[in-house]
């Protein structure tokens, strides 16, 4: 590293050269050999001091320091490795915590877009006012002409994901495709590995060019990673593609947490989706993100885009009846994708995170304050022989940063697996979700950076205190006075009340989310998850024609409903509480829209029986039946918050309801139930019959008796029955898919449960090491109390009292703290209160047991001393 | 601590003066620590006493400075010795601290005795 050319032996070499020079000197003035080598070294001075200054003045000094104190640090772990290993799992566990939740954080919230290194300066754009579950904003004429006519920014793409079918295989593949803007490429800045990206002719975009980028993953999985897989042909939804290119690894479209596997020209969606929507103005279905120029702001590009709104508004208003505000958010809360779920979890979480490993702090820099003191000897030694304080904390400070580094890096090894474990929290499902950290370079140095923050934080003031002691009288006192004593057992005192307090916050938390959790699942949903099965499949592979669909549809009904224990069977385009449910706009007969008032309202298309089958009360009307087709008048259910919203005080039945664009009939009012989270309260709600509006992507609903899966062979025979290339795509129950709908509180639950849990452990860990230490500390004292008369008991009892006064001063600082900081946890909270007294007294109690039971082994160990042995052992 | 003979006689260097006496010393030749050392205390009539162990820091600190340069080589007497001569950039710096020097001795001079102190002390 710094070290000078020059080497301390030559140095040396010319100081004997000095004595050699001198003594020849002085010789040569008459004294003898001997006298006047003595007098060269008298005249010379100190040698050695010459040479050392010659050492320390180079600036290697402090590495050799260091190497010193590792290799010393080392020797002392491993000389009391009970104390280090306690200390090591310690920090593992809650650096770990932050570790996991931060590698979400930075691959969710910071990395919103995988595979590109600059999101900074994007933006979504959104239609109307900022909601949990927008639908995709934009027509194609609006997204173009705003386009052409914005100055805000570089560039603004659209894009629009769904389910798509690879065909023309022996073996049809669903696959979750988009069809994109032909900037899409070219904004995002994401450049093919192989052949090129869209054909970005602008003119053309609405045309189309039957041509297709691929995914790395899907170019890998389905195409055998090909190298010369540009040029030739693919068929997607029946229809005939030319692959041109082959997107990056990681690249996986622009929303959060889903996964693309293809992009196609915009242009192409007549072909994809059967829909004439890219002509239609007032048919909203694309998602936009644009790249801001630099030194525009996203409150400038939204008031600019605002204009150009109410220009177009006022150019088209037959088109724009609706909200046509727009709104703007950067990425990380983008309402699109999974961040908008995640964005208040994931700080939270983490924020519980740094409480816990503030606790494990406390924790080590207890048992280094007990280690200190059983090394004071050790210190006053190095003390008097002129270390300085300085050197000694320096000494004391690697130690601690040995044992943080070796705990982050079991940390970052526990890391690696746990970063995976979001997605442990998804039920399967067909959403080509992609929740997962990684241990990538920023986790390990973020990582890296809390073992050294935890090592200064838990070191520092057992450091300072441990080298503040004056040599003289620790040499001299070797029976551990208590004159040093009182003063550290009251730091410990103190470490000990604040982890109590840390604790109760934590375990309060922990409570709230808990409770909440089992609020939610015991609040009615609206339907019976019970004893249903459920299949995903999609029509679109087999190539029939919509009354062919339909006809296989009802076939497959008949014949389920004929299989022993099955008492009803339904279709839907949508699975409650598993993120399925669609939107469209309404018009309601007799009800006139404030101006830009949204009349958009959660959608569902479903099959005859439906409410039977999912056990959702019909409170007026009638349930969709078998001859609800086609040919059949329009008809649809409302559920109770759409008739009371729309019709108060009126009978809906017969009232005539636009669903997109088409008038229906109302026959049915259903009880209101839970469709996107079990925490939002009932949304209005229209159910079309699936067999008049139709998609080939249907759900199949199988109420039976008994276990559902127990089901599922049978139906999968009955099914390719009827046609055996049908692609079954997950078979699973109600009760396990509705899992989708609470994930992000089963994670909030689950997280802030075991960080409370940890965090029980070690106050009581903390309590425990306090009150053994001080009570060994006071053997004297006791010897004492119990030769002039005091008993077993009255022992026994004071130091249980200690420590449940620490328990009581913690609890009561830990109560101030909780009422403090859970009002922030309003909105995360469902069905209890931030301030619900329940949790608080249930955790002060668990606090105070726990406390004395800590406290019982060391209390009965005080209580049992032999006052003669305490007295003599001084 | 260096042990010092007759305290009263000889006077400790200030502070920053020992690299001047070095250079200026160096003018006249190339020469060892020792010759260096000898040097300055003849030359100043035996009252400038110079502490060897600060000396071949000196020698050190100008060294890395690169205001000397330093070679092992064989003394008058056969003894084999580090000697060091004069960079160039040493003669520029011995110069700007001579003058240094003397501003400030005049400076004292005036505050001490109320008149400047003779031209080159």
């Amino acid at each position: 590293m710094f070290r000078r050319k020059r080497s301390t032996d030559d140095f040396a070499e010319e100081i004997k050269s000095h004595f050699d020079l001198e003594a020849d000197e002085l010789q040569s003035e008459g004294l003898n050999e001997e006298e006047a080598r003595r007098r060269a070294r008298v005249e010379f001075g100190n040698a050695q001091a010459a040479k050392e200054r010659f050492y320390l003045s180079g600036r290697i000094v402090w590495f050799d320091n260091l190497l010193h104190d590792i290799k010393f640090a080392i020797r002392q772990l491993i000389r009391n490795p009970s104390f280090a290993s306690i200390a090591i799992v310690t920090l593992a566990l809650s650096i770990a915590s932050n570790s996991t939740i931060f590698s979400w954080i930075n691959s969710t919230l910071l990395n919103p877009i995988p595979g590109i290194a600059h999101t900074s300066d994007m933006i979504t754009i959104m239609r109307g006012e900022r909601s949990e579950h927008p639908t995709p904003p934009f027509s194609y004429l609006d997204f173009a002409d705003l386009r052409d006519r914005t100055q805000s920014f570089t560039g603004m793409l659209a894009y629009h994901d769904d389910y798509m079918a690879i065909t023309g295989s022996d073996k049809p593949e669903r696959v979750y495709g988009a069809v994109v803007s032909s900037n899409y490429f070219e904004v995002l800045g994401v450049r093919p590995i192989l052949g090129r990206s869209l054909e970005s002719t602008a003119p053309n975009e609405r045309l189309g060019v039957a041509e297709v980028v691929l995914s790395y993953g899907l170019w890998q999985k389905r195409f055998g990673a090909d190298p010369s897989i540009v040029g030739k042909a693919m068929q997607i939804n029946l229809h005939p593609y030319t692959i041109v290119g082959v997107a990056p690894e990681g690249f996986q479209g622009c929303k959060t947490g889903l996964r693309s596997d293809l992009w196609i020209p915009v242009g192409m969606d007549p072909q994809i989706s059967g829909s004439g929507r890219i002509r239609n103005r007032d048919t909203i279905w694309l998602n936009v993100l644009g790249k801001l120029k630099p030194g525009i702001d996203h409150r400038q590009a939204e008031n600019e885009l605002n204009i150009l709104m109410q220009h177009i508004a006022a150019q088209f208003p037959d088109a724009h009846q609706g909200p046509n505000t727009i709104s703007s958010d950067p990425l990380w809360r983008s309402p699109f994708g999974v961040n908008v779920y995640l964005y208040g979890t994931l700080p939270m979480l983490f924020a519980l995170a740094v409480v816990l490993l503030l606790l494990a702090c406390a924790n080590v820099a207890n048992l280094l304050l007990v280690r200190s003191v059983a090394r004071r000897r050790e210190l006053a030694i190095r003390l008097s022989m002129g270390a300085t304080r300085w050197r000694l904390v320096l000494q004391l400070m690697v130690e601690n940063g040995m044992i943080a580094l070796a705990g982050g890096g079991l940390a970052l090894l526990l890391t690696t697996w746990t970063a995976h474990g979001l997605s442990a929290f998804l039920p399967a499902t067909t959403l080509p979700l992609t929740l997962n950290g990684s241990v990538d370079r920023t986790v390990f140095v973020a990582t890296l950076m809390i073992s050294l923050l935890t090592a200064a934080v838990s070191g520092i003031l057992p450091a300072l205190r441990a080298s503040s002691l004056s040599p003289m009288s620790a040499l001299k006192d070797e029976a551990l006075s208590t004159s040093g004593g009182i003063h550290k057992s009251r730091l410990a005192g103190g470490l000990v009340v604040g982890q109590i307090a840390l604790s109760m916050l934590l375990l309060v938390c922990a409570g709230l989310f808990v409770r909440s959790l089992q609020s939610e699942q015991n609040s009615d949903p609206g339907f019976d998850p019970n004893h249903v099965f459920l299949a995903y499949f999609d029509l679109t592979p087999m190539g029939y024609s919509r009354a062919q669909a339909i006809a296989f549809d009802r076939q497959m009904v008949v014949r389920l409903k004929s299989l022993p224990g099955v008492q009803s069977v339904t279709l839907g385009d949508f699975a409650p509480l598993s993120f399925s449910i669609r939107t469209d706009f309404i018009q309601a007969e007799g009800y006139v829209p404030g101006k830009n008032e949204s009349m958009e309202v959660d959608r569902g298309m479903a099959g005859p029986e439906y409410l039977r089958t999912a056990r959702t009360a019909l409170l007026a009307g009638r349930d969709f039946t078998d001859s609800d087709d086609a040919g059949a008048r329009p008809v649809s259910i409302v559920n109770k918050a759409l008739a009371d919203r729309y019709w108060p005080g009126q009978d809906a039945i017969g009232k005539r309801l636009q669903v997109a664009g088409r008038w229906t009939t109302v026959v049915g009012v259903a009880a209101n139930g839970k469709y996107r989270r079990l925490v939002y309260d009932p949304a209005p709600l229209v159910l079309i019959p699936l067999w008049q509006r139709f998609t080939t992507d249907q759900i199949l609903y199988v109420r039976v008796a008994g276990d559902p899966l127990s089901y599922a062979s049978s139906v999968e025979r009955t099914l390719h029955g009827l046609n055996a290339d049908l692609p079954l795509y997950n078979e699973t129950t109600l009760a396990a898919n509705m899992r989708l709908g609470n994930a992000f509180e089963r994670i909030e639950a689950a997280f802030a449960g075991s960080f409370g849990l940890l965090a029980l452990i070690l106050a009581a860990v903390g309590v425990y090491g306090v009150v053994a230490y001080a009570t060994k500390q006071r053997t004297h004292e006791i010897g004492i109390r119990m030769a002039i008369g005091a008993g077993h008991q009255d022992i026994f009892r004071q130091v249980l009292g200690g420590g449940l006064r620490l328990a009581g001063f913690g609890v009561a600082l830990g109560l101030i703290i909780s009422f403090a900081l859970t009002r922030y946890l309003r909105g995360m909270l469902y069905g209890v209160g931030t301030a619900d007294w329940l949790t608080f007294v249930v955790v002060a109690i668990l606090l105070c047991v726990v406390t004395l039971i800590a406290c019982f082994v060391p209390a009965r160990r005080a209580a049992s001393v032999d006052p003669m042995q305490a007295l003599r052992a001084e | 601590m260096p042990s010092q003979d007759n305290p009263n006689d000889r006077m400790a260097l200030l502070q920053g003066t020992l690299d001047l006496l070095i250079l200026r010393t160096l003018v006249l030749g190339s020469c060892h620590g020792q010759g260096i050392a000898r040097s300055i205390q003849r030359q100043s009539e035996e009252v400038l006493f110079v502490d060897h162990g600060s000396l071949y820091l000196a020698l050190q600190r100008l060294e890395d400075k690169k205001w000397i340069s330093a070679k092992w080589g064989v003394s008058e007497n056969n003894r084999k010795a580090r000697f060091y001569s004069l960079t160039a950039k040493g003669r520029r710096q011995l110069l700007e601290k001579t003058s240094e020097w003397q501003r400030l001795t005049r400076a004292m001079g005036l505050i001490l005795d109320g008149r400047p102190t003779s031209e080159g002390a």
